[in-house]
């Protein structure tokens, strides 16, 4: 299918985001292995803010990176309330504004309003997880906040280490000690 | 998904032959998966194009029985006093249960860290987003006046006036727009990493287009893939109840009623067994058909298909286990109307429509017992064939027998024929669903790249030297 050559250099533009200037290294690994190893000792000489670019999640890398649990699921917990209770006040509210008795029932007829509540907290939970993961994963990501590779979606992992001047030099010597392929600096 | 615990990335020790789970084989790796998965995607061949135009004619066939529908009225349905729920209504309760395995496989299994998901589950959560979006269509064609299905929705009017909250049918609207709600966002949060394959590696520029669109930015960076998986998770879990709660409700419609036949309190996990029964039959029908189209044998492999035929016969064991319950409970129960519909079901006018069902979904998949059929892919996409021919027919003798023979005799007449205008909207209904599914298949990943990824060993130094 042939699109217009507008939306293509749109494409190609948002792909290759906003020239932005990064300032650090971009080390491209093989293997896992390699990469825990390289962060560990880039943790210990005081690079903590690295970011590691993987096709897969590692856990080996995870537990180098020190990565706690993610706080995704308080956001998802409000929602999922919001939603019980706003399921309730919905039935309770509309039988009360305009009082009308079928089948002999009560008005406020709790049993049949756990459904409301049950089905309304599961879809606000959802709404309020996919959003708060959207917004901890900080997508969409529209301004790259690092040099990204392609391959990184297939079988490299990048390990980018923000850093400058004296401290760039010794970044790149650590990571080709600990086995990167390839090892830019970007300054 | 990421496996939570704490497992060390050492792969087994017949890895080199098998893979790590055993499912995959160790020639497979993360390149050649990418490429693999996104062939899929390349120009479609005349099989396809031909399938395609069949699946639209069809479709426009069924559009035309609609608009004819819609302007001569609903009469030109076969619904006949006291028949007023018929086949439009055994549409819906069939999709809706056909969506339920998309759910059950990428939900409940990852819950239970059934590591054979990881390769069918996409398909499965497609053919959920679809099977709702078909099965939604049919309430609003029965209605008769299909301009007002906003009615159900609560909003406030200047009349002041809210739906029943008290009525199964209205339960029915909260549980199945949720569910489609959020059976979709699964679908698409799941696709986000496999996007970014396909913005980064396709080859033609509308495909990488779609992946830029779908992949919303992704990179893989570990930020990323720790509030992801933190997500998922907990989609996962509320996934769960929440298919066991949409086909209970479904039930509902019919067991809050008091009709002999309908009337049931085992009514909700019988018809979430039915469902799955129907749903995982269907998936394994396309999962047969698209790793044969596309030559993917190697990474939805025969044991995959396997275990999912054994989910086959789980479930075909429980909707058996139900059949003879209400038998039982209609024999030996108080209630003489209760027993004379069930006879009747089976011995009466709709006789066939019962037998069909039993053979279909009780008979045929005892078969499964035996490896050598659940290996046998020929005669396993046949059977299952069989089991929604029979799933379909469950639900048409649950909704039309019960109704055409109720407690006034004088109403036992022959009172329910299918029109030719019912048939072509169920055609239609296939058609609809194959449309979406056809073209899914050509526009994004069908398998997931990401967690099949996840099941190759992972590339060590140590290991290599």
């Amino acid at each position: 299918m042939k699109l217009p050559k507008p939306i293509l250099d749109l494409v190609d533009m948002i792909n290759a985001g906003p020239r932005a200037k990064h300032r650090g290294v971009m080390g491209v690994f093989y293997y896992v292995d390699d990469v825990t190893e390289a962060v560990r000792a880039l943790r210990q000489t005081g690079h903590r803010d690295l970011r590691v670019y993987s096709p897969v999640p590692y856990h080996d890398i995870e537990r180098a990176l020190e990565q706690g649990q993610s706080i995704v699921r308080w956001v998802t917990l409000g929602g999922a309330l919001l939603g019980m209770t706003g399921g309730f006040a919905l039935c309770i509210y509309s039988v009360l504004s305009w009082p009308l008795v079928v089948g002999g029932k009560e008005l406020v007829s709790l049993p049949p309003f756990v459904i409301i509540g049950y089905e309304s907290m599961i879809l606000l939970g959802s709404l309020a997880n996919l959003f708060g993961m959207l917004a901890l994963t900080r997508l969409p990501e529209i301004k790259v906040s690092a040099p990204y590779d392609p391959r990184f979606t297939e079988d490299r992992i990048g390990v980018w280490v923000p850093c400058a001047g004296e401290a760039a030099v010794k970044v790149q010597e650590m990571l080709r000690g600990h086995g990167a392929e390839e090892v830019a600096l970007h300054a | 998904m990421a496996n939570n615990d704490d497992a060390t990335y050492e792969p087994a020790a017949d890895a080199e032959d098998v893979g790590v789970t055993e499912h995959v084989p160790a020639t497979v790796t993360q390149k050649s998966l990418n490429a693999d998965i996104l062939r899929m995607l390349e120009r479609p061949g005349k099989i396809w194009w031909g399938v395609f135009l069949l699946d639209l004619t069809i479709l426009a066939i069924a559009m035309v029985a609609e608009r004819n529908q819609i302007v001569r009225g609903i009469g030109v349905a076969g619904h006949t006093r006291p028949v007023m729920w018929a086949s439009y209504v055994a549409n819906f309760v069939f999709w809706v249960g056909i969506a339920h395995c998309g759910t059950l496989v990428s939900a409940i299994l990852f819950l239970f860290r059934a590591h054979f998901r990881r390769a069918v589950y996409r398909v499965a959560e497609a053919m959920t987003v679809f099977g709702v979006m078909t099965a939604g269509l049919f309430p609003i064609i029965h209605l008769g006046r299909p301009w007002f299905p906003y009615w159900l929705i609560p909003y406030p009017n200047q009349r002041g006036l809210w739906p029943n909250f008290r009525s199964p049918l209205e339960w029915d609207v909260f549980a199945v727009t949720t569910y489609l709600t959020v059976s979709s966002i699964f679908f698409i949060v799941g696709i986000i990493p496999d996007a970014a394959v396909q913005r980064d590696a396709a080859k033609n520029r509308f495909h990488r287009l779609l992946g830029t669109i779908f992949s919303f930015g992704w990179r893989g960076a570990n930020y990323q893939w720790k509030h992801y998986y933190g997500a998922y998770l907990y989609f996962a879990a509320f996934a769960t109840p929440l298919v066991l709660s949409v086909h209970s409700v479904v039930s509902w419609d019919f067991a809050m009623a008091q009709i002999p036949g309908w009337h049931s309190t085992i009514f909700a996990p019988y018809f979430v067994a039915g469902a799955i029964f129907s749903g995982v039959a269907l998936v394994i029908n396309l999962l047969i058909i698209i790793r044969k189209g596309y030559r993917l044998e190697h990474i939805v492999t025969v044991d995959h298909i396997e275990k999912l035929s054994k989910l086959v016969l789980l479930t075909s064991t429980i909707v058996g286990y139900s059949y003879l319950c209400e038998f039982f409970c209609a024999w030996y129960g108080p209630s003489v109307y209760e027993r004379d519909m069930f006879w009747w079901r089976f011995t009466g006018h709709f006789w066939w429509a019962s037998w069909i069902m039993f053979i279909c979904n009780v008979i045929l998949p005892l078969t499964l017992w035996f490896k050598s059929v659940r290996r046998n892919l020929t005669v396993l996409f046949v059977l299952m064939l069989f089991v929604n021919v029979g799933m379909w027919f469950e639900r048409f003798v649950i909704i039309v027998t019960s109704l055409a023979h109720p407690f006034n005799p004088a109403n036992w007449g022959i009172n329910y024929r299918m029109s030719w205008t019912e048939a072509s909207i169920l055609a239609g209904s296939f058609a609809w669903f194959g449309m979406y599914f056809l073209l899914f298949i050509r526009l994004l990943p069908a398998i997931s790249i990401a967690e099949v990824k996840e099941t190759l060993p992972p590339p060590l130094r140590r290991k290599h030297g």
